[in-house]
C-alpha cells in the first residue's frame, strides 16, 4: 500500500507543476495593468513613484519566468501574496471564505448521498419497471437542471412565499449551528441536486453489474432473502463506483458553489473569486484558482487510494 | 479488361465490404429510435432549433423593443411570457435568445471538435514525447472544474458573448483530444490499420481516411452532450455578468436581469431559465440515445 501511495502521490506533482504554471501564465495576459486600474480609481492621487513601487511590490516589471519562480517559491513557504485591491495577505482574505464554501459543500454532498442511494438501489433492484424509471427521468431532470433554475424556484417557493428558511446570506455554524444549517440549506439542495444526478446513474449501473455476477447467483442460490443479498453482499461492491464518482465530482461542485453562493449571497471562495475577477485582483484570483485545483487533484488522489483499499486488484496492477 | 486498384485502395475496399456502412446506420438508427427518452431528446433539440431559426417570423416583437407603459407584466395577453423590467416581451427576448444560446453552444462546440480531434489524433498516433507533454497540460487543465476555467478565460479575455464561446471551447477542447487520443490507441493496434500501413497508403491518410472513421461514434456522443454543457456553462457566465451584455437577449442574461425582480416577477427567471433546461435535457438525452445506437458498451 505504502509502495501504491507514493507512486500515485509522485503522479499528481507534475499536474499541480503544470496547472500552476498554466494558470500563472494566462493571469499574466490579462489585458490592461492592474496597478493602472488602480490607479484609474484613485484617478491622479497616484504618483509615478507610487505606481512603479506598486509594480515592483508586485514582481509585475519583472520577466514571466521570474515572476512565476518567486511566486511558486512563495505559495511553497505558504504566502500567497497580498490583494492587490485592499492590501491585505492573501490568507487573511482567503481563510474567511473557506467555511461556508466547506459546509455548504458537505451538505450538498449528503444530499447527493441522501437521494442517490436509495433512488439507485431502487432503480437498480427492478430493472425496467416504473421505478427504474422515475429514477432514470429524475436523474436525467436533475443533470440538466441549471443552478439558477432550482436556486430560483426554491427562493421563490421556500423563502419569499411560505417563508419557511431565509432567502439568502449565510451564519456561521461556531456562531448558531441552527440558523447556520437554515440559511444553507437551500444552496446545499441546488448543488447536491445536480450531484444527486450522476451519482444515482452510477449507484445504478454500479449495482446492476453487481447483481450479474455469479457470487450473488450464489448468494441467491443458498436461498437468502433478496433484501439480505443485496444490502449483505452485493449494496458494497455496488456501491464502489460512487466513490468515484463522489471525489471526481468535488470539481463541479467547486465550480457550481461559482453559481450557488452569487445566488444565495454567501460569502464563501465562489463568490471572493468572481468579486476578485471583476476587481482584477490577480492574487486572490490565482490563489483561490490553485486552491481549486489543488483540492481537484488531491481529491483525485484520495479517491484512488480509497479505491486501492477497498480493491486491492487495483493498486496490485 | 478489370481495371486494377492500387494496394491502398484495395484494403480500403476490404475494410468497406467487411463493413458496410448503410447496414451499421440503419441498425444504428432502429437501436436509437427504440429508445423512447433518445426520440423525446431528438424531438426537444428539433423544436428548440426550429425556434431559433424561425425566431424573426414567430416573435411577436422586436426583442429589444421596449414599453414603458407595460413593465413587468405578468404571463397574458398581448404578452404571452410577460415583459421585463423595461417593458421588453418577454417570449420575443426568448425566442431571439435562442438563435444566441443556441449557437454559442454548437460553436464552442464545433471549435474545441475542430482542435481537440486533430491533436488527439495526431498524439495519439505518434505517442512518444509529444504525447506525453501534451497529456500532462491536458491532465493539469482538467483538474481545474470546467466553469472555473471558462470563467478565468472570459476574465482574461473581457466580457462579452464571443469571448465566452472561445472560453468554453477552450474548456472543452482537453476531453475531445483525451478521448480520440484513446480510440486511437485502442485501433491503431487493429489488423486493418497495418494492413492500410503495409500498403504505403500515407500518414494522413490513414489517420483521417481510415482511423478517424472509426473512431468517431464517443466524439459524437461526446459533442451533443457537449453542446448542453456549452449551453450551460454560457448561460452561468452570462449569469454572473461575464457572457452576453445588454441589451443583448441570450437565456443567461435574461435569468440575470430577471433574478432582480423574482419576488415580483418570478416569469422573468423561470421562463428563461425553463429554456435552458429543455435545450439541456434535450441534448443530453440526445447524446445518451447516440452512445446507445452507436457503441453500447460505451453506456455508463
Amino acid at each position: 500500500m505504502t509502495k501504491y501511495l507514493l507512486r500515485r502521490l509522485l503522479a499528481t506533482i507534475p499536474v499541480v507543476v503544470v496547472t500552476s504554471i498554466i494558470l500563472f501564465v494566462v493571469m499574466r495576459v490579462l489585458p490592461g495593468d492592474p496597478i493602472i486600474m488602480i490607479a484609474g480609481e484613485a484617478q491622479s492621487d497616484i504618483s509615478p513613484d507610487l505606481l512603479e513601487r506598486l509594480r515592483q511590490e508586485n514582481d509585475l516589471d519583472k520577466p514571466i519566468y521570474v515572476q512565476y519562480v518567486t511566486w511558486a517559491r512563495k505559495i511553497l513557504s505558504g504566502d500567497l501574496g497580498r490583494s492587490i485591491r485592499s492590501r491585505q495577505p492573501v490568507i487573511n482574505v482567503l481563510v474567511p471564505r473557506l467555511l461556508p464554501t466547506i459546509q455548504i459543500g458537505l451538505m450538498a454532498w449528503l444530499t447527493a448521498l441522501i437521494i442517490a442511494i436509495p433512488v439507485g438501489v431502487m432503480s437498480a433492484t427492478s430493472p425496467n419497471s416504473w421505478k427504474d424509471w422515475l429514477g432514470t427521468v429524475g436523474a436525467l431532470v436533475g443533470a440538466a437542471m441549471p443552478y439558477f433554475l432550482l436556486g430560483g424556484v426554491l427562493i421563490y417557493v421556500v423563502a419569499l412565499r411560505l417563508r419557511w428558511l431565509p432567502a439568502s446570506g449565510y451564519v456561521s455554524p461556531l456562531v448558531d449551528p441552527l440558523q447556520s444549517l437554515k440559511v444553507s440549506l437551500m444552496p446545499a439542495v441546488t448543488l447536491g441536486l445536480g450531484l444527486a444526478a450522476v451519482t444515482t446513474r452510477q449507484a445504478r449501473s454500479g449495482l446492476v453489474e453487481v447483481l450479474q455476477q455469479p457470487y450473488v447467483t450464489t448468494a441467491r442460490a443458498k436461498g437468502l432473502r433478496e433484501r439480505r443479498v443485496i444490502l449483505g453482499h452485493a449494496f458494497k461492491n455496488g456501491m464502489l463506483p460512487v466513490v468515484t464518482i463522489l471525489g471526481i465530482q468535488l470539481g463541479n461542485l467547486l465550480g457550481g458553489a461559482v453559481i450557488t453562493e452569487t445566488i444565495f449571497a454567501v460569502p464563501g471562495t465562489g463568490r471572493l473569486l468572481v468579486e476578485a475577477i471583476f476587481s482584477r485582483d490577480y492574487a486572490i484570483v490565482q490563489a483561490v484558482v490553485l486552491l481549486i485545483s489543488f483540492a481537484v487533484v488531491f481529491a483525485n488522489l484520495a479517491v484512488d487510494l480509497v479505491y486501492g483499499y477497498l480493491d486491492p486488484r487495483i493498486r496490485l496492477s | 479488361m478489370a481495371e486494377t486498384m492500387s494496394a491502398p485502395a484495395l484494403a480500403e475496399a476490404s475494410v468497406a465490404t467487411a463493413r458496410p456502412a448503410h447496414r451499421g446506420l440503419a441498425y444504428g438508427l432502429r437501436r436509437f429510435t427504440r429508445r423512447r427518452l433518445a426520440v423525446v431528446g431528438i424531438v426537444l433539440v428539433g423544436l428548440e432549433l426550429l425556434l431559433a431559426v424561425a425566431a424573426p417570423a414567430l416573435a411577436p416583437y422586436a426583442p429589444n423593443a421596449q414599453d414603458f407603459r407595460a413593465v413587468l407584466q405578468p404571463p397574458g395577453w398581448p404578452h404571452v411570457l410577460g415583459t421585463d423590467d423595461l417593458g421588453r416581451d418577454i417570449l420575443s427576448r426568448l425566442l431571439h435568445g435562442a438563435r444566441l444560446s443556441l449557437a454559442v453552444g454548437v460553436a464552442a462546440v464545433t471549435l474545441a471538435v475542430a482542435v481537440g480531434v486533430p491533436l488527439g489524433l495526431t498524439v495519439g498516433y505518434s505517442g512518444g514525447r509529444l504525447d506525453e507533454l501534451l497529456m500532462r497540460v491536458v491532465d493539469s487543465l482538467m483538474a481545474l472544474p470546467p466553469l472555473v476555467l471558462a470563467l478565468v478565460i472570459t476574465a482574461v479575455l473581457g466580457s462579452g458573448l464571443q469571448n465566452a464561446m472561445f472560453a468554453i471551447a477552450v474548456v472543452a477542447i482537453p476531453t475531445y483530444t483525451r478521448l480520440m487520443r484513446g480510440q486511437i490507441l485502442s485501433v491503431k493496434q487493429n489488423d486493418y490499420v497495418l494492413a492500410v500501413f503495409a500498403c504505403g497508403a500515407s500518414i494522413p491518410r490513414i489517420l483521417f481516411r481510415h482511423m478517424l472513421p472509426n473512431s468517431i461514434a464517443p466524439i459524437v456522443v461526446q459533442a451533443s452532450l457537449g453542446i448542453g454543457f456549452a449551453i450551460i456553462t454560457e448561460s452561468s457566465l452570462s449569469f454572473i455578468g461575464l457572457g452576453a451584455q445588454p441589451p443583448t437577449a441570450t437565456w443567461g442574461s435574461m435569468v440575470q436581469v430577471g433574478f432582480q425582480y423574482l419576488e415580483i416577477a418570478p416569469w422573468f427567471v423561470l421562463a428563461p431559465a425553463a429554456m435552458i433546461f429543455l435545450a439541456v435535457l434535450g441534448f443530453n438525452l440526445l447524446g445518451d440515445g447516440l452512445r446507445d445506437a452507436l457503441d453500447p458498451s460505451l453506456r455508463g
